[in-house]
């Protein structure tokens, strides 16, 4: 069955299976007889399933039902603005991410692995952004969470394989919380195919609204684990840092947006925002996410390893998002998505910039990097411009989204969370200052009584900076011209809410 | 005449069994092509059968009055006769290299050869004492073959597990004669034989009876807590465990729970009352309780055994649900479970046999010397967590849906054990897959020289097995819906 | 009348006079003569049977001399006491036979002749108790039986036989002498000593409601008596030496024919004497309901715990003898069915057991521990085929006689449902594991090899069937005997009903 264009149709499909394929070919494939020809065979494929990916953006209205994997199981894919935004993201980060790997992963063992698993995630990625219904989306984000685990655990350190563990058991944990969801709605819905407005069935859904408050609470809740919501956060600043670090950004930057992609989908696409404003589920949800961004950043400010710090802000910042999901209102909702952008090219940035300074000078903690602003000024400065950006400082991105959720917020009508919200993201945003700056203000004030002898230059290549410096632009440029990209976002809100 | 063909589908098997004994073979390989062509033999008949549709009852042999041994084809005697007999084949195949280096092997093709007869009599009983014979006679022709060893833990195992099964049994025989007695029939019908104008006020004496039945089987369905022999059996060879104790004989006790709840005391009669809410109890539990041993034990084949006790009741708590698609679902992972099951039991075997460990630290990076094998045992282990596209998230799905249908509020905690187990399945498979894989960053290959993949007769079912697994999770249609005109959805 | 209703009288006294002439003979003749009489009981007893049949007339009361009571003494012979006649014969040649070769071992050249005649005596007198409808004559041969049962268990002669005869003998004589107190206060009570003339009186007296408490004391001395000399649980303690020890003929007959031969005039008194409805209404019934129940738990529980082999399946007939009585505790029709269908089965596999066990037993270096017969299965097949197909019977697995009766006792116990319902149905599954765990226990050591090595260092040998035919063909008839009852059960389910029909 295809929606839309046959032609519009293959492409979509194309920049789904190209990468998985392309990544399973790899991985089967014996070694290759040097590494010149591994990185142009996964350059090529990063390439071309960019191509592929922002072709499948042109096209109108398209979907394509494959096939079902049982009486309402269908595979099906359809393109819709939310999802471009995603598809627009993911494609950006992963491609520069990439690149920065070709450097990065000269000091890692088996990169034919790590390069198939990154492939085949990246078309998963696709597929998630491009799912049309409730069970494709599901079908993807197992596949997901197990393709990503290779890249967690890649370098088999025992603390490597406990990560990549706990990253898999919470994932699956919230991935079964969703599953239990889809059964319900599997009954209770007219059709499991994201519909603005809910799918609801109403005559079916009489009388038992308690139950299916508990199952939509529980979606949430699972596709919270990914985005790092607390009570089911630890396995964030486990899982993250001890991934290669371009693996790491796109786990912090990307994969877990899957989550909040996930939510919103449940929330506005099938259940229906009507149906959960003002019931417990929107009061216990915003309670959560709120708790998390306190939480997160407390806990990033006291963490001392840099890439955990990064985590734990992640768990934070995700929660800024998930806040402005649970408001169930057009201004917070806009800022949330606006977030979701913004937050994947900083944190990726920020992650890349992490991973630069671990290449260079395999330091991790933040104690350590007194200094580093001298040896290595251009990744110092990306990470700064970053950093400033997540904090919120006008007029980098985080600031215009930070606005919007505030504004929301305020103007939500939620009780207590009017001002609660607000107040929390505040003091939550002045945190992320003291967490993320003291790295620049150390790395290039060291101080009167620091020995400048013993410093040199260690700016890394080209591989890695372009990247780092392309993201760190985009998270600063994205805030002083927010126009159309808001724009674009109000669209999409408004057909939800 | 298609009533003689079900005789000829369980005789073939018993009767080419105990020519194994007899017959001098020259070497191994004329006994393996005799074998296989019994195995085949008897699998096509099997499918002609199914192919030719239901038939009429048929008499063989009168026990007592209208007591008698007789068959008759439905279609859930096609589903697990259908399943059998394409899992027997390839067992044999896999049986043959696996049992190289045993002795007394001869016997033990026997009495494999026997099981395959009795398991199709079971499928084609067409009434409860037919059932019960063939059940007893199962659990008689497989200890053997678990005693096999002959070492003083297979002596033991064999024991437990007869005592056990035949304990199961004589309790399901309460149930056998309450049903006689207060049946219009014994024959198997869908929707329950109970007279219930002979019932009058012992509806609670029949609740009661059902009880014991039910749990009487359920000592070969290994519920809790009478499935402490499953594991414990697992000293057998692992053909034996991968196809008896995977499938055929749990299945043969799931099977038999199935017409004892469906075909005989009837769901509408059972439905709503406190039998179910405690028959469904004890599911709940075992599923639960399998997955927790399974993710302490570190002994590779009893750690997929107390998977095989969880998944066992996956399918009773979509019998316990009491509606049609309750029936379908459990039907679904009775046929799923299977296949991904024997399939993890043979790659543990190979595993055991090419390196002489068995236990899961043991295990580490054999994934990269045995490819196939552990690419393999992937599949299974991701079909039952449950990963869509592969066979468990459909069954999964079947049972789930079938709980939400059914509107029964324990139900719903129930389709909550069901994800928690995977979860904890979760745990348990991937702990092993990635100590194959990921054997942590030091690790020396040389320790496992030699260490390569078997040969054809092996790796054949395996790829088999995994295909089919990912068939059945990605064109489950018509069997989900020959599933559901069974159960008579 | 027709010539064939003398048969019964003619097989008594046949059976009789043979071990008179015995006597004189030498032991070879004595074992001829011993086989044809038996053989021809058997024979004469299945013509019995068949005419009953064919004409239909089920019964019919033989007067010995013709003289009318209460002079003379009178025969009752049926369909059912026919078919137990029958039935007795075949299993007491087949044990003969299967334990000659025993008897050469472990019986004195010299004694030969006497055991024979004991045979002889105690064959007349299991007839005598099937057929006769005098309960003074009954008496009579119930002391035959004891005294011929004590010799038979003395006659291998070490301490423990001896020590097992006395025992039984004191235990015996209680019980007969019980049961001759009971017929004295019967007879003072009605005036009678034919049953169908008390059973007249008896009806009169509880029509009157006069001396119910004496008639009942009178039935309960009677019960208790035949309880005690069947090894009814708890008074069993005489039978696990008397069976584990005497020579394997002597066990497997006794166990299998003598204390059913009680059992089976206990039936009578109940059906021909008392009147069923008299007993079913009394407190009796619940009580041997009850200590049925116990010795099938208590038996079984006793033989889990035993080593010896022979001892183990003679306490095993504990609780077959309880399953038998719990059948008539719950004091129905099909009750009574389902125990005389048991009487059938017990005689059939427990002196297969008996006999085959033996077998194990003498390629075991003659030791009885359970411990010392791994793999005798193997060095003597045939025993080892038997022992199973016993254990499996005795375990109730379909297809083997045991099966038919586990059956007819719990459709006896459902089909009325009263308190006794859920008792027996719970005991009768527990007993089944119980049964499981020793016999199959067994039955899997004997299957387990044992390494040549071991075999070599203990003197262990094979036998092959061609050095033990008669041996062979006792096992393989025994089997098919079994086989039969579970697989064509209806004929003799039926003939039973029958029978029981006109005994009342």
């Amino acid at each position: 069955m295809v929606i839309g264009s046959m032609n519009d149709a293959i492409i979509m499909l194309a920049a789904i299976c190209f990468p998985i394929l392309f990544g399973a070919v790899i991985l089967l494939m014996p070694e290759f007889s040097s590494r010149n020809r591994l990185l142009g065979a996964v350059g090529t494929g990063l390439l071309v399933t960019g191509i592929l990916a922002l072709l499948t953006l042109g096209s109108g209205e398209a979907g394509i039902c494959l096939f079902s994997l049982g009486e309402k199981l269908e595979i099906f894919f359809r393109l819709d603005n939310l999802g471009r935004i995603f598809i627009v993201i993911v494609t950006i980060i992963w491609i520069l991410a990439g690149f920065y790997s070709f450097e990065y992963m000269k000091h890692e063992k088996e990169e034919k692995r790590y390069f198939g698993f990154y492939l085949m995630t990246f078309g998963v990625l696709l597929a998630l952004d491009l799912a049309g219904n409730i069970v494709t989306y599901y079908l993807f984000y197992e596949m997901m969470t197990l393709l990503s685990v290779p890249l967690v655990l890649h370098s088999k350190t025992r603390e490597a394989l406990m990560g990549g563990l706990k990253y898999l058991f919470y994932s699956l944990c919230g991935a079964y919380m969703v599953l239990m969801g889809l059964f319900f709605l599997n009954r209770y819905a007219t059709t499991l195919t994201f519909t603005a407005g809910g799918t609801l069935n109403g005559e079916l859904t009489a009388g038992n609204e308690k139950v299916l408050l508990v199952v939509v609470f529980f979606m949430i809740l699972g596709f919270g684990v990914k985005a790092g919501m607390f009570p089911m956060h630890a396995w964030l600043p486990t899982a993250h840092p001890v991934a290669p670090a371009p693996a790491s950004s796109v786990l912090s930057g990307l994969i877990v947006k899957a989550g909040v992609l996930g939510v919103i989908r449940t929330v506005y696409f099938l259940f229906g925002e009507s149906f959960i404003r003002g019931t417990w589920v929107q009061t216990a949800w915003m309670t959560l996410s709120l708790i998390t961004v306190f939480m997160g950043s407390m806990l990033a400010y006291r963490e001392k390893i840099m890439k955990k710090r990064l985590a734990y802000s992640t768990v934070s910042q995700l929660s800024y998002i998930l806040f402005g999901l649970a408001l169930l209102q057009g201004e917070a909702m806009t800022g949330a998505l606006l977030h979701v952008v913004f937050h994947a090219f900083i944190k990726s940035a920020l992650f890349l910039s992490a991973g630069a300074i671990i290449y260079k000078t395999g330091r991790t903690n933040v104690d350590d990097m007194t200094g580093i602003g001298k040896e290595m000024p251009v990744t110092i400065w990306c990470y700064t411009f970053a950093s400033l950006a997540l904090i919120g400082i006008p007029p980098a991105s985080g600031f215009i989204s930070k606005w919007y959720l505030a504004e929301g917020a305020l103007s939500s009508g939620t009780g207590i969370f009017t001002w609660l919200g607000p107040v929390v993201l505040l003091v939550s945003a002045l945190l992320t200052a003291g967490y993320l700056l003291p790295i620049t203000i150390k790395g290039f004030l060291p101080g009167a009584d620091f020995d400048y002898g013993s410093l040199q230059k260690r700016e890394p290549n080209l591989w890695m900076v372009i990247p780092l410096i392309v993201l760190a632009l985009l998270s600063v440029v994205l805030g002083i011209f927010p126009n159309p990209l808001t724009e674009y976002i109000r669209t999409i809100v408004s057909t939800v809410l | 005449m298609s009533e003689y063909w079900i005789l000829a589908a369980i005789l073939l098997p018993i009767f080419g069994g105990v020519l194994t004994l007899l017959i001098p073979f020259k070497n191994r390989k004329i006994m393996m092509c005799y074998l296989e062509i019994v195995m085949l033999t008897t699998s096509a008949i099997v499918w002609k059968l199914i192919l030719n549709g239901t038939t009429e009852v048929f008499h063989i042999i009168h026990f007592v009055e209208d007591l008698s041994i007789s068959f008759k084809i439905d279609s859930i005697s096609m589903i697990f006769a259908g399943l059998v007999s394409l899992l027997w084949p390839l067992a044999v195949l896999y049986s043959f290299e696996y049992m190289e280096h045993e002795e007394r092997e001869k016997i033990f093709f026997m009495f494999y050869s026997i099981t395959y007869g009795i398991t199709l009599g079971i499928a084609f009983a067409s009434d409860l004492l037919s059932m019960y014979f063939f059940y007893e006679l199962l659990t008689l022709s497989t200890v053997p073959l678990v005693l096999h060893t002959l070492k003083r833990e297979a002596v033991l195992a064999s024991r437990k597990y007869l005592y056990y099964s035949i304990g199961g049994a004589a309790f399901a025989m309460i149930g056998l004669v309450f049903v006689i007695i207060y049946g219009v029939t014994c024959e198997f019908q869908l929707g329950g034989v109970l007279d219930m104008a002979l019932i009058g006020e012992r509806k609670n004496l029949l609740l009661w009876v059902y009880l014991l039945a039910f749990m009487g089987f359920g000592v070969k369905a290994a519920i809790w807590p009478m499935g402490s022999w499953l594991p414990d059996a697992g000293v057998a060879p692992t053909p034996v465990t991968a196809l008896l104790h995977a499938v055929a004989v749990v299945k043969a006790g799931v099977f038999a729970m199935i017409r004892l709840t469906y075909y005989s005391f009837g769901p509408s009669f059972l439905r709503g009352t406190w039998v179910q809410n405690v028959v469904m109890g004890f599911a709940m539990f075992t599923i639960l309780y399998g997955c927790s041993m399974a993710v302490k034990e570190t002994h590779l084949k009893r750690r997929l055994a107390y998977s095989t006790i969880s998944n066992l009741s996956y399918i009773i708590f979509g019998i316990t649900l009491m509606t049609p698609l309750g029936l379908a679902g459990a039907l679904c992972h009775l046929i799923c479970h299977a296949v991904m099951k024997i399939n993890a039991f043979f790659c543990a075997g190979a595993f055991m046999q090419k390196t002489g460990k068995s236990y899961i630290y043991e295990m580490d990076g054999v994934g990269r010397k045995m490819p196939i094998v552990f690419g393999c045992f992937t599949v299974s282990a991701l079909g039952l967590m449950g990963v869509p596209g592969l066979a468990g998230f459909i069954s999964k799905w079947n049972l789930a849906s079938a709980a939400v249908e059914s509107m029964n509020v324990q139900a719903y905690f129930g389709i909550g054990c069901l994800l928690a187990s995977a979860l904890l399945t979760a745990i348990y498979m991937m702990n092993t897959v990635i100590h194959a894989f990921f054997p942590g960053k030091d690790f020396n290959y040389g320790t496992l020289a030699g260490v390569t993949d078997p040969s054809w007769k092996m790796c054949l079912p395996l790829l088999v097995f995994s295909i089919s697994v990912a068939v059945l999770g990605i064109f489950s249609g018509p069997l989900v819906h020959f599933l559901r005109e069974a159960a008579g959805v | 009348m027709d010539f064939i209703q003398n048969v019964p009288f003619f097989s008594i006294m046949i059976s009789m006079f043979s071990g008179i002439v015995s006597s004189i003979l030498s032991e070879k003749w004595a074992k001829r003569l011993n086989t044809a009489v038996i053989l021809a009981v058997g024979v004469m007893s299945g013509a019995l049977l068949i005419w009953l049949c064919r004409t239909g007339c089920g019964s019919y009361i033989f007067m010995m001399g013709h003289f009318p009571a209460p002079w003379g003494n009178e025969i009752r012979a049926g369909v059912l006491e026919a078919g137990m006649a029958m039935f007795f014969s075949i299993v007491m040649l087949l044990s003969m036979t299967g334990g000659r070769k025993k008897l050469f071992d472990e019986v004195e050249y010299s004694k030969h002749n006497i055991y024979y005649i004991l045979v002889d005596m105690m064959l007349s007198s299991l007839l005598a108790l099937i057929y006769t409808n005098d309960l003074f004559t009954a008496y009579v041969f119930v002391e035959i039986n004891t005294i011929a049962a004590c010799g038979l268990i003395m006659i291998r002669q070490n301490g423990r036989t001896i020590e097992a005869a006395v025992r039984y003998m004191i235990m015996s004589l209680l019980g007969s002498g019980l049961l001759l107190m009971g017929i004295c206060m019967l007879y003072d009570l009605t005036g009678h000593l034919l049953m169908s003339n008390i059973q007249q009186a008896m009806a009169d007296i509880m029509a009157n409601g006069t001396y119910r408490i004496p008639m009942l004391v009178t039935v309960g001395i009677m019960t208790i008596g035949l309880a005690i000399k069947s090894a009814l649980f708890p008074c069993h303690a005489w039978l696990p030496d008397a069976y584990g020890y005497a020579t394997v003929s002597s066990a497997a007959m006794l166990s299998s024919l003598v204390s059913k031969g009680y059992i089976f005039l206990l039936i009578k008194i109940f059906y021909r004497v008392i009147g069923l409805d008299i007993i079913y209404s009394s407190h009796i019934i619940g009580i041997l309901f009850i200590f049925g129940l116990c010795g099938m738990l208590f038996g079984s529980f006793s033989a889990i715990g035993e080593k010896d082999i022979r001892r183990m399946i003679a306490f095993s007939s504990v609780a077959q003898i309880g399953y038998i009585y719990m059948g008539f505790g719950l004091g129905t029709q099909e009750g009574m069915v389902a125990s005389v269908y048991h009487i059938l089965v017990h005689a059939a596999t427990k002196s297969l057991l008996f006999i085959s066990a033996i077998g194990l037993t003498e390629v075991s270096g003659g030791s009885r521990s359970f411990f010392a017969l791994n793999g005798s299965g193997y060095r003597n097949r045939i025993a080892g085929v038997g022992f199973a197909v016993g254990s499996l019977s005795m375990v109730g697995i379909p297809s083997f006689s045991g099966f038919v009766s586990k059956l007819l006792f719990a459709k006896a116990a459902i089909i009325n449902p009263t308190w006794k319902m859920f008792p027996t149905v719970i005991v009768l599954a527990i007993s089944t594991i119980l049964n499981a765990i020793y016999f199959l226990k067994t039955v899997i050591r004997i299957y387990t090899p044992e390494s040549a090595l071991v075999e070599e260092e203990k003197g262990y040998y094979g036998i092959r069937w061609n050095q033990q035919r008669l041996y062979t063909v006792t096992i393989i008839l025994f089997v098919i005997l079994n086989l039969i009852l579970g697989m064509n059960s209806q004929p003799v389910i039926h003939l039973i009903e029958t029978g029981l029909a006109n005994f009342a």
